[in-house]
């Protein structure tokens, strides 16, 4: 009986997580414009990860697996924004027609 | 029906549906229009081929699919950084744009002062955290 409320747990948060990577998937249909599509794809990235490895944790039980995929999510949590900054960085830096997405203050 | 086949028909759901899913990034790097969707999506499908070998190992029952897993972070971060790296040069400006063809939600920007380079914008915002060194990359 109690492998069976584990299973469903597992599922309910196997769930969430495929479900926040359609919605990245369709954020990344939807948006517009890069720097957009860089917010629609932060969530499959943080919270889609958390969920199928939370749920995997779950699973797989008290094990040396679970410390392994514990330490895969602190690292993606620690790569993900680097690389996305990263981009965005470049992207400034390459559009010369960033005046038509990107409104600025400051901008001279 | 008992616990680790449902396990396993729960697993290969997850797992297809990553690979559709995969295949419709990969229809939205084809059509990106520029180079930076391209690089956002190549790091999208290194992160659902991520969740999907951690989904494997605990079908397959292997261990050390999560070492898998783990380089391919690695790799993937990588990938991104380097292909950004060597498209991160200064833009040549907007010359090419006729003038006529100004744009229609921002005309009085447009007709004014005209639109400057992106590394000259970059160098003169006020964060000192936000500027870029010029010659870094040439």
């Amino acid at each position: 009986m109690s492998e069976w409320i584990r299973f469903w747990i597992v599922a309910v948060l196997l769930c969430i997580g495929i479900l926040c990577y359609v919605l990245e998937v369709v954020g990344i249909f939807r948006f517009g414009y890069v720097l957009n599509r860089m917010h629609a794809a932060g969530i499959g990235d943080t919270m889609g990860l958390l969920f199928i490895v939370l749920s995997l944790m779950i699973a797989s039980g008290r094990n040396l697996n679970s410390l392994k995929i514990l330490l895969l999510i602190i690292f993606m949590w620690l790569t993900s924004p680097t690389s996305t900054h990263f981009l965005s960085m470049v992207e400034m830096r390459t559009n010369p027609y960033l005046d038509r997405y990107v409104s600025r203050r400051n901008a001279s | 029906m008992s616990v680790e086949t449902a396990y396993q028909y729960l697993f290969l759901t997850a797992l297809i549906v990553l690979g559709i899913l995969m295949g419709l990034v990969l229809i939205r790097s084809i059509i990106g229009p520029r180079i930076t969707d391209r690089i956002l999506c190549i790091n999208m499908i290194g992160t659902l081929v991520i969740c999907s070998v951690t989904i494997l190992s605990r079908l397959l029952q292997e261990g050390w699919l999560v070492d898998i897993a783990l380089i391919y972070a690695m790799i993937s971060l990588l990938t991104v950084l380097i292909l950004a790296s060597v498209y991160n040069r200064k833009s040549p400006g907007p010359e090419k744009e006729p003038e006529g063809e100004s744009l229609p939600d921002q005309p009085e920007q447009a007709a004014g002062e005209g639109i400057s380079y992106a590394g000259e914008r970059l160098s003169a915002a006020s964060d000192p955290a936000y500027r870029v060194k010029e010659d870094a990359y040439e």
